[in-house]
This record gives C-alpha cells, sequence and structure tokens, in this order.
C-alpha cells in the first residue's frame, strides 16, 4: 500500500514537473500548454469561460499574483448573488481572485439608492468603494466631479485582460465614453426594443378578425406606433392565456414613479418628437433642449402628443400598471397576460425560462415601430409619412463598471473588470438571462451580422426563433439611423425626476399631457439656472456631440 | 468654587456634551448649510511610476518587461458660497413643496384624527370587563413593535393591485393618486391607534373609582358623567399623544419611502420625503436644509401651541 501511495506521489511530482502550468492550476483557472486557460465558475453559475494567455493581458499568468495584499471593493445595484448586474461580479470573483491574489469586496445596494450611494461616497471623499457599476446617465456628474478615471491607458497597454470599444456599435460606444475618452468598461447594453407575442399575432383567427375590425391586414411586427396600438386594442380584454379565466391586456407597461417608469415615455416619444435629418442641428435630431440656449424641448407638440399616445395605449393594459416597476410588469408578460412589452433586454433571455415563463418559443421581438406622424422643428408642424422609419435608442442604464479617482487600487480594480469584459466572458454573459447583461456588441450578434452562431445560444437554453428575432432587434435598434439622445449631464437625476413625477401624475390622471410637460419645462428651467446655464448648455453640447 | 459645585459641573457634562453634539451642532450645521449653495470637488492629479519590490527592484510582468503603477493625489474641496435666504425664497415658489405641504397636511389631519378617536373608542371598551380582554390587548398592541418601513413593506403586499389580498375589491390602492394617499393613511392608523389606544386605557384606568361613583349619585345621565368628570381626567393626556401623533405625523417618511416612494406623481410625498431626495439624491444640500427648517417652524408652532393649552388645562 505504502509503496503504491509512494509511487503515485512521485507520478504526479514528475507530471508536475513536466507541465509547469499544471503546477499552478488553481481551482477556477486552468493553464493549458497550448496557451489556452480555462476559467471555471462556481457550480452555481456553471460557465466555463475558454481564453487564452494573450487575451488575459501580460499582468496575469501562472504563478502570478500580481495584485496579491490589495484589497478591492466594487458597489453595484443589489440583485443578489445570481441576479442581474450584481450576479456576474460573484460569479467572476473567485476566478479573479486567484489570477490576481487580490481579494475582491462586493457592496450592494437597492437600484433606487445607488446613486445617493455612489456619490455620497465621491462627494465625501471618503473613497470606500474603488468600483462602481453605474448607469451611464450618471456620467455627467462623475465627470463634472473628476470622480472617475480614464481606462485608456491601461485599455491600450496590453497588461490586463483584452476587450474592445472596437466591438460596440457607436451608439454603445459614446455612452461609456465622454469626449472621446474611455471611461466605462464593456458589460451591458441597454436599450428599450418591442416585445411581443408571435403565437397570437400569427393567429389566423385573429388575423381574420382583426381584419375585419381594423381594415387591414395584422402586421406582424407592427411597423408604427398607431398599429401597435390597433392591435393592443383588439386583444385588450379578451381571454387569450389559457392559464387563467380571467380577461388579459393589450401591452403591459413599467411606470412606477423613480422606478424607471419615465424611460416608457422618452423612448416612444422619439419618433413623435424627433424632427429626422442627416445631421444633428438646432431643429433636427435634438430632442431634450435646444442645444444653442437649453431651452427645454420635453414640453414640444411632438412630446404631448407622444404623452396623449402613452396614455391611451396605457388603456389597453392592467390599471395597476402605474404602481409596476420592471420586475412585475415583466412578469405580467412572462405569464402571458399581454400582448405586447416593450422594455429592456432582459425579456426574451427570462422567457426562455419555464419556471418563470409560459411563453418560451412565441416570444417575438422588434424594433420599437415609430410613429407615422412627428413634429417637425422647421415648419412647426406635424408631418405624417408613409415610410417605415427606423429609430432606435440607448434607453436605460447600461450598468457597466468605472473606476473611482478615490479608490487605493485602480488598476487591480480595472483587471477585475476588464476580466469579466473579455470577450469569451462577455459572449457567455449574453447568452444566460439570469445575469441582466444585454446583448449589444459585435461578437453577441448573429453572423453575418456578428459573430455569434445560433448554437452559441440553443445551448444555452434558447429557443431559436426567439432568438434570432430578438438579436435581430437589438442589431436594428443600436444601429437605427435615427437615435435618442442620451442625456448625460450634470444634474441629469433631478432632471429626470421632475419628468418622471410629472409623467406619473399625467399618467395617473391628476394633469394633463400639456401640464404634466409644461411643468416640466418650468422646472428644468430653474434646475439649470440654478446649476448654472452656461456650464449645463457646455456639458449638454459636448454630451450630444454638438458643433457650431 | 467649592468642590461640591465643580461635582455638580461634572455630572452636568454627559448632558451639555449630548446636547451640543447631538441638537444644537446639526441646528446650527444645518442652518449655515441653508443660507449657502454646498458643492463638493475633487481634484485628481496622476501620475505612472515604476512598480518597485520590498528589495528596490523593478518588478515584472510575464513577459519580462517592467511593471508601472498609478500613483493619484486626490484632494476633495467643498464649496461654501453664501445666498442668503435665497434657498428659503425658493421654498415658497417651489411648485413640489406646494404640492407636499398640501399632501403632509391632508395626512396629519386625516391620520392623526383617525388614530386619536380609534384609539379614545378602543380604550373606552376595553375599559370595561370583556372576555380575553388581556390577550385581546396584547394583539391589539402589537402593530407599535412593527417597524415603520416593514409596516410598508408588508402593506406593499397587501395592497398588490394584480393577485394581492385585497385585490378583489377591485380598489387602485396603489395607481390612483387619492388611494394611494389614502393607503398611506391606513398604515399610519394601523400602527399607531393602538399606542393611542394603550395611553388613553392607562388614563383611564387611573381615574379614582371614587370621583365616578360620586357623579353618579349627582346624575343618572352617562353623557354628563363623561363629560364632565372623566374627560377632564383624560384631557392632558389627550393633548400629549395628540402633541405626540402630531410630532411624528409630520414627519412621515418611512411609509412613503417603502409603500409609494411618493407617487402616483407626487401625491404621496411628504416634505420629509422630499427633503430626504432634495439632499442625498440631488445633493442641493442647502435648500433640503431649508426645507428641514421649514418643518421644523411648523412643528415649533404646533408644540408651542399645545404647550400653552396644557399650561391653561392644568392651571
Amino acid at each position: 500500500m505504502a509503496n503504491t501511495r509512494t509511487i503515485a506521489a512521485a507520478a504526479l511530482i514528475g507530471l508536475a514537473a513536466a507541465s509547469p502550468s499544471l503546477a499552478q492550476d488553481t481551482k477556477h483557472v486552468k493553464w493549458l500548454d497550448d496557451g489556452t486557460v480555462e476559467l471555471t465558475m462556481d457550480p452555481e453559475y456553471g460557465g466555463v469561460i475558454k481564453t487564452t494567455r494573450e487575451e488575459l493581458g501580460a499582468l496575469f499568468g501562472p504563478g502570478q499574483k500580481p495584485f496579491e495584499g490589495q484589497e478591492v471593493t466594487v458597489l453595484s445595484l443589489d440583485s443578489g448573488p445570481k441576479g442581474g448586474i450584481s450576479g456576474p461580479l460573484y460569479a467572476f470573483r473567485p476566478i479573479w481572485e486567484e489570477l490576481s491574489g487580490a481579494k475582491l469586496n462586493i457592496a450592494l445596494t437597492p437600484i433606487s439608492e445607488l446613486y445617493t450611494k455612489t456619490f455620497l461616497d465621491l462627494r465625501n471623499g471618503t473613497g470606500e468603494y474603488d468600483a462602481m457599476i453605474v448607469g451611464a446617465f450618471f456620467y455627467g456628474d462623475l465627470i463634472a466631479g473628476n470622480y472617475i478615471l480614464p481606462v485608456d491607458d491601461w485599455y491600450n497597454s496590453g497588461d490586463y485582460p483584452k476587450w474592445s470599444y472596437d466591438a460596440m456599435p457607436a451608439s454603445l460606444r459614446n455612452i461609456y465614453t465622454w469626449g472621446g475618452v474611455g471611461y466605462g468598461v464593456l458589460s451591458d447594453a441597454d436599450g428599450q426594443v418591442l416585445y411581443y407575442r408571435r403565437d397570437l399575432l400569427t393567429n389566423p383567427e385573429h388575423q381574420a378578425a382583426f381584419k375585419g375590425e381594423y381594415g387591414y391586414d395584422l402586421p406582424v411586427p407592427p411597423t408604427t406606433l398607431q398599429q401597435l396600438r390597433d392591435i393592443a386594442k383588439y386583444f385588450n380584454g379578451k381571454d387569450f392565456d389559457a392559464n387563467d379565466p380571467e380577461p388579459d391586456s393589450g401591452a403591459v407597461l413599467h411606470l412606477k414613479v423613480r422606478e424607471q417608469g419615465l424611460y416608457h415615455f422618452t423612448t416612444l416619444a422619439t419618433s413623435f418628437a424627433m424632427t429626422p435629418g442627416p445631421e444633428l442641428t438646432k431643429t433636427t435630431n435634438v430632442y431634450w433642449f435646444d442645444p444653442e440656449d437649453m431651452t427645454p424641448l420635453i414640453n414640444s407638440p411632438g412630446h404631448v402628443k407622444a404623452l396623449d399616445f402613452l396614455k391611451e395605449l396605457a388603456q389597453y393594459g392592467p390599471p395597476a400598471q402605474v404602481s409596476w416597476s420592471l420586475g412585475e410588469a415583466w412578469d405580467y408578460f412572462l405569464r402571458g397576460k399581454a400582448v405586447f412589452n416593450f422594455s429592456y433586454g432582459d425579456v426574451s433571455p427570462l422567457a426562455q425560462d419555464e419556471t418563470r415563463s409560459k411563453i418560451k418559443g412565441k416570444v417575438g421581438a422588434a424594433i420599437l415601430p415609430a410613429s407615422d406622424t412627428y413634429w417637425d422643428m422647421n415648419t412647426k408642424a406635424f408631418v405624417t409619412t408613409q415610410e417605415v422609419r427606423k429609430v432606435g435608442n440607448v434607453t436605460g442604464g447600461s450598468w457597466h463598471g468605472v473606476i473611482s479617482s478615490l479608490g487605493d487600487a485602480p488598476e487591480a480594480s480595472y483587471s477585475f473588470l476588464s476580466l469579466m469584459a473579455i470577450k469569451p466572458a462577455s459572449k457567455w454573459l449574453a447568452t444566460y438571462g439570469w445575469d441582466g447583461v444585454d446583448p449589444g456588441y459585435k461578437y453577441q450578434f448573429l453572423e453575418p451580422l456578428g459573430e455569434a452562431k445560433l448554437e452559441d445560444y440553443t445551448n444555452a437554453g434558447w429557443d431559436a426563433t426567439d432568438v434570432k428575432e430578438y438579436l435581430q432587434a437589438y442589431y436594428d435598434n443600436f444601429n437605427a439611423p435615427t437615435l435618442l439622445p442620451y442625456l448625460r449631464i450634470t444634474g441629469t437625476q433631478e432632471y429626470f425626476d421632475v419628468l418622471d413625477s410629472n409623467l406619473s401624475a399625467a399618467m395617473s390622471g391628476s394633469k394633463t399631457s400639456q401640464q404634466a410637460l409644461d411643468d416640466t419645462a418650468a422646472a428644468w428651467e430653474q434646475i439649470t439656472d440654478r446649476l448654472g446655464r452656461d456650464k449645463q448648455l457646455a456639458a449638454y453640447q459636448q454630451a450630444i456631440g454638438w458643433k457650431q | 468654587m467649592r468642590w461640591t459645585n465643580r461635582v455638580r459641573w461634572v455630572f452636568l457634562a454627559p448632558a451639555i456634551a449630548w446636547v451640543l453634539v447631538f441638537t444644537l451642532f446639526p441646528l446650527v450645521y444645518s442652518l449655515y448649510a441653508s443660507l449657502h449653495n454646498v458643492t463638493n470637488e475633487t481634484i485628481v492629479e496622476r501620475a505612472v511610476v515604476p512598480m518597485l519590490d520590498a528589495t528596490g527592484k523593478p518588478v515584472l510582468k510575464t513577459d519580462g518587461t517592467p511593471r508601472t503603477k498609478t500613483e493619484i493625489k486626490r484632494e476633495t474641496v467643498t464649496k461654501w458660497e453664501w445666498v442668503g435666504l435665497r434657498n428659503f425664497g425658493r421654498v415658497f415658489r417651489d411648485p413640489q413643496v406646494a404640492e407636499a405641504v398640501r399632501v403632509t397636511a391632508i395626512f396629519v389631519v386625516v391620520a392623526v384624527s383617525l388614530e386619536m378617536l380609534l384609539g379614545l373608542l378602543l380604550a373606552f371598551l376595553f375599559n370595561r370587563n370583556l372576555p380575553m380582554r388581556s390577550l385581546l390587548r396584547t394583539i391589539m398592541i402589537l402593530p407599535i413593535f412593527a417597524t415603520p418601513v416593514a409596516a410598508g413593506y408588508l402593506f406593499f403586499t397587501i395592497f398588490y393591485e394584480e393577485g394581492g389580498p385585497l385585490g378583489w375589491t377591485g380598489i387602485p390602492f396603489l395607481s390612483h393618486p387619492g388611494w394611494a394617499l389614502a393607503s398611506i393613511i391606513i398604515v399610519d392608523v394601523w400602527q399607531w391607534t393602538p399606542f393611542c389606544f394603550l395611553v388613553f386605557l392607562a388614563a383611564l384606568q387611573s381615574i379614582p373609582e371614587d370621583a365616578i361613583e360620586a357623579a353618579r349619585l349627582d346624575t343618572d345621565s352617562s353623557v354628563a358623567v363623561w363629560l364632565h368628570v372623566v374627560m377632564p381626567f383624560l384631557q392632558p393626556v389627550i393633548i400629549i399623544v395628540l402633541l405626540l401623533r402630531l410630532a411624528e405625523a409630520l414627519k412621515v417618511f418611512d411609509v412613503v419611502a417603502s409603500l409609494t416612494v411618493g407617487g402616483p406623481g407626487n401625491a404621496t410625498q411628504s416634505v420629509s420625503y422630499l427633503a430626504f431626495r432634495t439632499g442625498l439624491r440631488f445633493f442641493d444640500v442647502g435648500y433640503a436644509s431649508a426645507l428641514a427648517y421649514l418643518l421644523l417652524a411648523v412643528m415649533m408652532v404646533i408644540v408651542t401651541f399645545f404647550f400653552k393649552r396644557m399650561r391653561t388645562v392644568y392651571a
């Protein structure tokens, strides 16, 4: 027996000596002799990321612990260890700790408190967090206060895990950078697209009944918002969901105040309020403010018409949605109780989870249809068009990591964030629904538009038709010729809050659309004056890429 | 100074320190803040320097080239710009404040009235011989011990309109502006009626039996006994309870934050919640301090009124 042990031990030592990498393998990191590396997550996450030494950068290597003894604290919104946005931090933590030799602390806070917690730390100079997972709409305040560090030097050095801004469409790259300088490390890609029940819209009986009622063929998917409204109206109140005897809804929205309720309006209003044009001018492709004097445009006739439209669309949904946040509206849709939902990239991935969803294989997706009528700021009149317009948005946070100016371990923090951003990791995150990291990058889209293969997704449990439509919808959205400009100036949170509460008042019937948006515009003028009109104007012009 | 005088100061010192640190300092600081526009800025200087090990030798990367690290010098500067009474002026021009004051006033008047009335009725009921009185009394007072935030979340599930336990009523508890305010009031009444009840019951049970029996010798009217004997005994307690409840209700925050987050629109946004969001969400510290002082001024008026009233009653 003793001999057998001795022989086995000798064999192991010999094997280790013959293969230096094997000796350096750790529980989550395996260095293979062909230059590839396997990064294995804990069993509850189940992911194995295959990368290369080259892709991991010059600092990480077998037996190297370049940040040994350091401690990094990352602040994130709280969806738990296996929830959206915060989950990936937990999934990659043990891998990074073994690669770096450092320790990672994850500080979580509810999404509604994330802004406060981030800026309390930064404004008071506490420096408790080395990195923060932020929404892109934080940038105005982050940049104005010098609170975050540019990452370009580390990104270009070759020392850290390698990822690429070039994988991003221009719409997303714009919100990960400021003035051409990189600040954000690639992660989530947010935008709102239309989700619809493919099975219901393609049902011949419904198609015939719809045509009888509205006089035109039921379009699958709808190509204008007005068609979407007609379809929602047609289905509303019918019991198309076999799971309960109650009537179902045409559309479901998340409209709760201070819980991202305003984004439905901002997205939908783009095609009503923004005058399309080949370039950014005082009257074309502007949405929030006049780029010459910061006069609010939020109460333009186009915006008012959009809010009237949203109010009408909301009538074809459950009345309780006025107090619903994302999760509640998504659950309603996933239970099969609504035909339409327009929301973030989480919906279709969640629909693939049959423990939560009854609509796997039935979820169509498309770029959010545009209105057939828009406000022309040049002629000061509404224009009706027959053209099918593609109007995109990057609405939402596109939650991603930035490096605090106040942290003690900026390089270590960057190495962690960039590890999660390498192509195979980012691709893996996009294929799974639970992690909240939505697709938007070249290698996440299917060939020939991108580099991904259908099997990448079907192997992760996706329905093939669902995922094809889903990825196409996001590709169209992020690459649309007309795009909702992203507001990210100092005080964005305050501007949004005023808009949010006024929209909620309009949706709950306390104010008319005109009154709600006039009140918003008046309050925005006060905020701009208080924060300094010239300073705000300069930041706004820079944020939207205005050239005189 | 005699040593006994010095000892007196030693005993007083903790109380004085407490008042200075926890009462006067925040008051003075927030007054100072309310007269200023407070902004912060961080000045950052970065330098990339070679990384050295403990012996002073350069640390190398896996490819053999020397490693560098970023050294950061930073300084956070807080700027106090004097604005005089401008923040107080804003309070009177801000439509959000007007709406928050209206919401808070409705909440305070309705919730406190209901709590006082129900508390009094229940106290009279429990002052009689009831079966299982002790058990019922214990159950009655349980809501007092619930954390208001937890109560808010509990009622969020109860008022949930799609499949919640009260969903069958069809009442838009959280999605209609009027009902949302009513929901906040219901939670407050649920939580604080037991407090009023408990204090009133204790007061009722402390009324001397002799006084009531003597009154009954003079009149057969229970109403007369109630008005001329019971109420005068209860009046100081009612004033104290009313004062405490008014002061608490004026500061309503937790239930708003957990149940409605001030919505729909601003239909349930109280002054405290607005001040909190102004200070900690938008970091407009000066204006938030001015709002807090507005609330303090209103409370001081109420407290002064009730203390005067109490002195009259005792006199």
